[in-house]
C-alpha cells in the first residue's frame, strides 16, 4: 500500500516535471528550447552527488557494523551514482555542443563530475572483480568511501588550476535563474531526488534478496 | 615491540628487498623516463612544457612501483604472518607507506635530473621543490599503500589500479604543476600549499583505517 502510494507520488512528480519542462517552460532568450535539457541535466547531478553520500555513508556503515542492509545501500548507492553521473555527462554535452559550441569543455563541474563517475565505476569494478563477495562488499564500501572523499578536493582544484592560469572561458556562476525557469527546474529537481530514492530502495531490497538466496 | 619500530623494521625490509632485487624502482624509473621522453616529443622540449611532463611521468611511473610490495607479499606468503605478529595492523600500513615514500622520492628525484637535462629547464628554488615533491610523495604513497592493498585479491587488479589511482590524484597532479611553476618562474603559489597539505592530511587519516579493513581475511 505504501509502496504503490510511493510510486504514484514518483511517477507523478516526474509527469509534472517533464510537463513543466517541455511545455510550461518558456524558451530561452538566447539558448532557445536547448534550456529544457537544463532540466533534466541539473536534476541528474544532483541525484548523482546524492546516490554518492548515500553510497559513502552506507559504505562507512557496514565497514562497522558488518550488516547487509548496509551494504545493500552500499550497493545500491554506487550504482545509482555512477547511473545518474553518466546521464549528467551525457546531457551536458548534448547541450554543450549546441550551446557552447563544442562538446565538452575543460570546466570544474564537467571534471569534477567524470571523476566521480570513472571512480563509481571503479567501485562496481572492485565488488564484481573480488575473489570473493565478501570481499567484494568490504573493498567497494572502502573505494565509495573514498571517492566521496576526494571529490570536493579534485573539485576545488580543478577550479583553481583553470582560474589562475587562463580565467574559465565558460562560467555558469554568472547565470541568473528567472522565475519561470526556476520552477520547472526546482519540480524535476525534486523528481529527480524521489526517483532516486524509489530506485535506491527498490535496488537495496533486491540486493537483499540476492544476499538471503 | 614498540610501534614506530615495527614501522620501521618493516620499511626496512621492504627497501631492502626493494635494493636487493630492484624488481620496481628500475622498471618504474625506465617506464617514467620512456614518458618523458615521448611527451617531450610530442609537445616539444620548451621548458614550459616542463613542470607538467615532470608530474605526470612520476605519477604513471608510480603506478607502476606501488603494486609491488604488496605482490612481494602475496608471493611469499608473508602478510598472513605479519597480520599475525602482535600490534596494531595500521603499523602495516604506515610501514609500507614509508618504504614507498622513500622510493617515490628517490623515483622523483631521478625523473627530476632527466627533466632538468631534456628539457632545459630551470633548477632554481630547489629546496622548495624538494619539498613538494616530498608533500607529493607523502600523499601518493598514502593513495598507493591503500589502493594496493585494496586490489590485491580482486581479478585484474592491477589493471583497475590506474582507473582508481588516476583520477583521485588529480589535486596532486595539479598541485605539483602549478608549485613547480611558482618555484622556477616565480609565479604566485596561490591556494596550492593548502591543497597538497590537505590531500596528504586526508589519506593519511582515514588511510590507516581503509588499509586495515581491506587486509583483514
Amino acid at each position: 500500500m505504501v509502496r504503490a502510494f510511493v510510486v504514484g507520488g514518483t511517477a507523478a512528480l516526474v509527469a509534472l516535471g517533464l510537463l513543466l519542462g517541455l511545455w510550461a517552460s518558456p524558451p530561452d532568450a538566447y539558448q532557445g528550447d536547448y534550456v529544457r535539457i537544463m532540466y533534466v541535466h541539473v536534476p541528474a547531478a544532483l541525484a548523482s552527488y546524492a546516490a554518492a553520500a548515500v553510497a559513502c555513508g552506507a559504505g562507512a556503515l557496514y565497514l562497522q557494523r558488518r550488516q547487509p542492509l548496509f551494504d545493500a545501500w552500499a550497493r545500491a548507492g554506487a550504482e545509482l551514482a555512477a547511473l545518474f553521473s553518466g546521464l549528467t555527462l551525457l546531457t551536458g554535452m548534448i547541450w554543450g555542443k549546441p550551446v557552447w559550441g563544442v562538446w565538452w569543455a575543460w570546466d570544474a563541474r564537467l571534471v569534477t563530475t567524470a571523476v566521480l563517475f570513472l571512480l563509481y565505476v571503479g567501485c562496481l569494478l572492485v565488488r564484481g572483480l573480488a575473489d570473493d563477495p565478501e570481499r567484494g562488499r568490504r573493498l567497494s564500501a572502502v573505494v565509495a568511501v573514498v571517492a566521496f572523499l576526494d571529490v570536493p578536493l579534485v573539485h576545488y582544484s580543478v577550479v583553481w588550476f583553470r582560474t589562475l592560469h587562463q580565467g574559465p572561458s565558460i562560467s555558469l556562476q554568472g547565470v541568473k535563474v528567472a522565475p519561470e525557469f526556476l520552477v520547472p527546474l526546482v519540480v524535476n529537481a525534486l523528481a529527480y531526488l524521489a526517483l532516486l530514492g524509489l530506485l535506491l530502495a527498490e535496488r537495496a531490497r533486491l540486493a537483499r534478496l540476492e544476499w538471503e538466496r | 615491540m614498540r610501534a614506530w619500530r615495527r614501522v620501521t623494521a618493516l620499511a626496512r625490509k621492504d627497501l631492502l628487498l626493494e635494493w636487493r632485487g630492484r624488481d620496481a624502482l628500475v622498471p618504474a624509473a625506465s617506464f617514467g623516463l620512456a614518458v618523458l621522453v615521448v611527451l617531450g616529443l610530442v609537445w616539444g622540449g620548451s621548458p614550459e612544457a616542463a613542470p607538467p611532463v615532470l608530474w605526470l611521468a612520476l605519477l604513471l611511473a608510480s603506478v607502476l612501483a606501488m603494486g609491488r610490495s604488496a605482490e612481494r607479499e602475496d608471493e611469499e606468503g608473508t602478510l598472513e604472518v605479519l597480520v599475525l605478529y602482535p600490534g596494531s595492523r595500521e603499523d602495516l600500513f604506515w610501514g609500507r607507506w614509508l618504504a614507498l615514500c622513500v622510493l617515490l622520492l628517490a623515483l622523483g628525484a631521478g625523473l627530476w635530473a632527466a627533466q632538468v637535462l631534456l628539457f632545459n629547464a630551470p633548477t632554481r628554488n630547489s629546496t622548495t621543490l624538494l619539498l613538494v615533491g616530498l608533500l607529493v610523495a607523502v600523499g601518493l604513497s598514502a593513495v598507493g599503500t591503500l589502493l594496493a592493498a585494496l586490489l590485491q585479491h580482486v581479478r585484474a587488479g592491477r589493471l583497475l589500479l590506474p582507473l582508481l589511482f588516476l583520477p583521485t590524484t588529480v589535486p596532486v597532479l595539479l598541485a605539483g604543476v602549478r608549485l613547480t611553476e611558482a618555484a622556477t618562474s616565480g609565479t604566485p603559489a596561490g591556494p596550492w600549499w593548502g591543497v597538497l597539505a590537505a590531500f596528504d592530511l586526508l589519506f593519511l587519516l582515514v588511510g590507516p583505517g581503509l588499509f586495515e579493513v581491506a587486509v583483514e581475511g
